[in-house]
């Protein structure tokens, strides 16, 4: 009697494990040219970043409304590693027929090139961009400890500053290292593995400032725990209203990621419509909206095509800035 | 502390609604700790719409807390049976668990671990009540120079743990500390050892190599062992520890509770930290040092206790500061994002009810795992008669679908088997895998904190001195170094004024 239950409890385990494994493999027959009954079966979300960061949340988000929408399923798969490039790279050679979407960031394409070689660099032209989604600002905090209350104080300052960013190549790295370069302040990058070991040495004093997402931060800053000295979008942002961009402090700083579906390059007009048309009612969804909300992001709900220039401008922009003021973004240590 | 809110919380958590979340999550928690692989951050994440449907956020969250340190009873079962140890922090509890559960004494080991889970949770709970946001700060002071210098400490002790030569020990060490430095660096994005592949850019998973090197390995040398042989099923002496057994393992477990609690709030490694220092203790105390890795109680003891006490401890910087300390409480901050709640400083004054209702209803769960786990105990000893011929394959698969779980890549699995011929190697000729493993954990932990530190002092490495904690981490490490040497002096000097015996006791303390 013991040792059935024992053999029961060992298959049910295999089973567990074999279902949860399933998760990852149903890529038969998704999508299919015909568009009218998009998708034929389940469609693969990867999605290159870890289950709970912004991405994999908005990944699941937008998952759950085409499933509302077009019926179907959408599994997110969780594909961590080489900062969105490996989930990048699956898409990139998935059959263009709609069973294979993904929700990308901007900096893998825009700041990421930046960073590493030529060869390791995404392309955006290895894909389609369907729909714009939101976007998500950075913001430059500073500890307590420092004293600094606006970029002014920077001046004031003795000998380098400190400033924690979430890694090499995003875009809080970027707008961190530009904002002190055109200040002409001397400063020392310390990357962080990711927005919460920032924050945390931030808060323990460990360094003067850093570069974080908003929603990462928000909380400290209404808390009064650290202070916020500037933004980096076009305009302020709205869940920080009292906080200057970096444009308004006369620095020539525009940094802002933002995330977008795309496609296999190649896939069907139709089923890209489809899939164009389903996000956009999700967008006006109640539960859609308040998941911004609560996210602390910027619906940038725009045409895949607007996406793909603001893409490719951002790209020269951050190029040419990191020219002129000569940084490495490679080589922050 | 406000104690009308505390009470309250015990008003939340005694909701028939929420006791039976409560208890879904902590038994969900248990199964999956029980298969390595699946690990409690993939279980929350699936389980994660639950926390969009339910009628009571508090609830969600109360259920999802219980996967999480459920899930940390479970992972010493396998440690304990099967020399597998699912997550970082249950490595050292293979060395001496499963020595005892060769000797019959599985019962006994997996016993004394789920009381001292018990005991170390709760004890982290009650500081976690009273002194939560005290600690919180605390975990604040630790900057990049004292992970650096705590991770060089944590290398030290890696050499102490097994059984005996450590010779061997600091060479497996060394070779897991080369691992660590596979993958894109992430100072200069530079790729190292990564053979022009993607896959390897991210560096290699902890669990693909432990599972390789532990279990694989295990696998294929009891594969060579009993080939021909008679299989004779385990002896099972008793299921329960006796009183001689709690009374020789409780210091430890008092130890490793209060060890657990202060290492488990310092975010990232604090869990393996606080495992390998309750380990590594519990050698210095004993009067016997030689029973370590044979099977001493107080080596699964200690560091059972510690591990369970640092998870619970982990939910402080969560809910107090608002930073998830693991993948795990990462996941918890989503989920309190998707209720609606932020994490951050004021957590507990615009939500006590939820606060105070998740932190008890700890105490609750964790009784709970502690009644479901004597039963428990029983029936997966008996996994130890199954005979190697069926055992055998269905580890294989478990390890294989386990491996594949963790970012659905089958390349790992092929990374997985390679470190299990590595594994199987290493035990033919006479290598631990421990060292190497805990080296690979502790290994990106130092050389990232290490470099970040000198960022932060400018190049001038005197400031790992100047700075009051990791100067006296330092000063520790030092003496623990010289402490030996010293000693061997010492006794040079003295054969003319001691007598014999004398020392023949130095010499048993300096083992």
């Amino acid at each position: 009697m013991r040792k059935s239950t024992t053999c029961l409890a060992a298959v049910a385990g295999v089973a567990t494990l074999a279902l949860a494994a399933c998760g990852g493999v149903q890529n038969t027959a998704g999508g299919g040219s015909d568009s009218g009954d998009y998708p034929s079966g389940a469609v693969d979300m990867p999605v290159g970043a870890s289950a709970g960061g912004s991405s994999d949340l908005i990944s699941r988000q937008i998952s759950r409304g085409l499933t509302d929408e077009l019926g179907g399923t959408f599994p997110v798969i969780n594909r961590e590693g080489a900062n969105g490039a490996l989930a990048a790279a699956e898409v990139a050679k998935a059959k263009a027929d709609g069973s294979t979407i993904s929700v990308q960031n901007a900096s893998l394409f825009t700041i990421t090139p930046l960073a590493v070689s030529e060869d390791e660099a995404t392309s955006i032209d290895d894909f389609d961009v369907v729909q714009g989604v939101s976007r998500d600002d950075y913001v430059l905090v500073a500890s307590k400890g420092s004293g600094f209350t606006s970029i002014d104080d920077f001046a004031k300052a003795d000998g380098k500053i400190t400033y924690g960013t979430t890694g090499v190549g995003t875009g809080a790295q970027l707008a961190c290292a530009l904002t002190y370069n055109v200040n002409e302040t001397p400063a020392e990058a310390i990357p962080f593995d990711g927005g919460a070991p920032a924050l945390t040495a931030l808060l323990g004093d460990q360094v003067d400032t850093a570069c974080l997402q908003v929603g990462e931060a928000i909380e400290n800053i209404k808390a009064g725990k650290i202070v916020p000295l500037s933004v980096f979008g076009p305009e302020r942002v709205g869940f920080l209203p009292d906080v200057p961009t970096a444009k308004e402090q006369g620095l020539d700083v525009e940094v802002t990621q933002y995330r977008f579906m795309t496609v296999p390059k190649g896939t069907p007009q139709d089923v890209q419509d489809a899939i164009a048309e389903a996000m956009q009612a999700t967008f006006e969804t109640s539960t859609y909206q308040d998941f911004n909300e609560t996210n602390n992001l910027t619906p940038l709900e725009i045409p895949g095509d607007e996406v793909k220039a603001m893409l490719e401008e951002d790209k020269q922009r951050y190029a040419d800035l990191v020219e002129e003021y000569g940084i490495d973004l490679g080589n922050a240590g | 502390m406000d104690w009308n809110a505390f009470l309250d919380g015990f008003g939340v958590v005694t909701e028939p609604n929420n006791l039976l979340y409560c208890l879904i999550g902590v038994l969900i928690g248990m199964l999956i700790g029980v298969l390595p692989g699946l690990g409690p951050t993939a279980t929350m994440a699936i389980l994660l719409p639950i926390a969009y449907n339910a009628s009571d956020p508090v609830s969600a969250i109360i259920m999802l807390a219980g996967i999480y340190y459920g899930a940390q009873y479970g992972g010493t079962i396998t440690s304990v049976l099967l020399r597998i140890p699912g997550e970082a922090s249950s490595v050292v509890t293979v060395f001496d668990g499963f020595a005892l559960a060769k000797q019959g004494k599985a019962g006994t080991a997996l016993g004394i671990a789920a009381i001292g889970s018990f005991v170390g949770a709760t004890v982290s709970i009650i500081g976690l009540t009273f002194l939560g946001p005290i600690v919180a700060g605390y975990a604040l002071d630790f900057g990049p120079p004292e992970y650096a210098t705590l991770a060089l400490l944590g290398v030290f002790m890696v050499a102490s743990i097994g059984n005996g030569n450590t010779v061997k020990a600091l060479i497996a060490a060394a070779v897991g500390l080369l691992l660590a430095t596979v993958g894109s660096d992430s100072f200069t994005s530079a790729n190292r050892y990564t053979f022009d592949t993607l896959q390897l850019q991210g560096g290699i998973d902890f669990v693909v190599v432990a599972m390789g090197l532990f279990g694989v390995g295990e696998i294929l040398y009891n594969l060579e062992e009993r080939h021909g042989k008679v299989h004779v099923p385990a002896a099972i002496a008793n299921i329960w520890p006796s009183r001689k057994d709690l009374k020789e393992a409780s210091p430890a477990i008092g130890r490793g509770s209060v060890i657990g609690f202060f290492l488990g709030v310092l975010p990232g490694g604090g869990a393996v930290m606080a495992s390998l220092a309750a380990y590594a203790t519990e050698k210095r105390v004993a009067k016997d040092k030689s029973r370590f890795g044979r099977g001493a109680i107080e080596g699964v003891a200690g560091p059972e206790s510690a591990n369970n006490a640092a998870a619970t401890s982990s939910f402080i910087p969560l809910l107090t500061i608002g930073i998830p300390a693991n993948a795990s409480m990462a996941m918890l901050f989503t989920a309190l994002l998707v209720v609606g709640v932020t994490p951050g400083p004021s957590l507990i004054d615009d939500n006590p009810e939820l606060f105070w209702g998740v932190i008890n209803s700890m105490y609750i769960g964790n009784l709970i795992l502690l009644i479901l786990s004597i039963p428990l105990v029983g029936v997966f000893v008996k996994i130890l008669r199954v005979r190697p011929a069926i055992l055998a394959p269905i580890t294989a698969l478990i390890t294989i679908l386990g491996v594949y779980t963790i970012n659905n890549s089958v390349f790992d699995i092929f990374v997985m088997i390679t470190f299990g011929i590595i594994g199987y190697l290493m035990k033919k000729t006479g290598f631990e895998p421990g060292p190497l493993v805990l080296a690979f954990v502790l290994g990106s932990l130092m050389e990232s904190n290490f470099r970040r530190s000198m960022l932060i002092f400018d190049g001038d490495p005197t400031g790992f001195l100047t700075r009051p904690i990791s100067g006296t981490i330092l000063a520790f490490l030092l003496m623990v170094l010289l402490y030996p040497l010293v000693k061997l002096l010492f006794r040079r000097r003295t054969p003319a004024t001691t007598p014999d015996t004398e020392n023949h006791d130095q010499e048993a303390g300096l083992r």
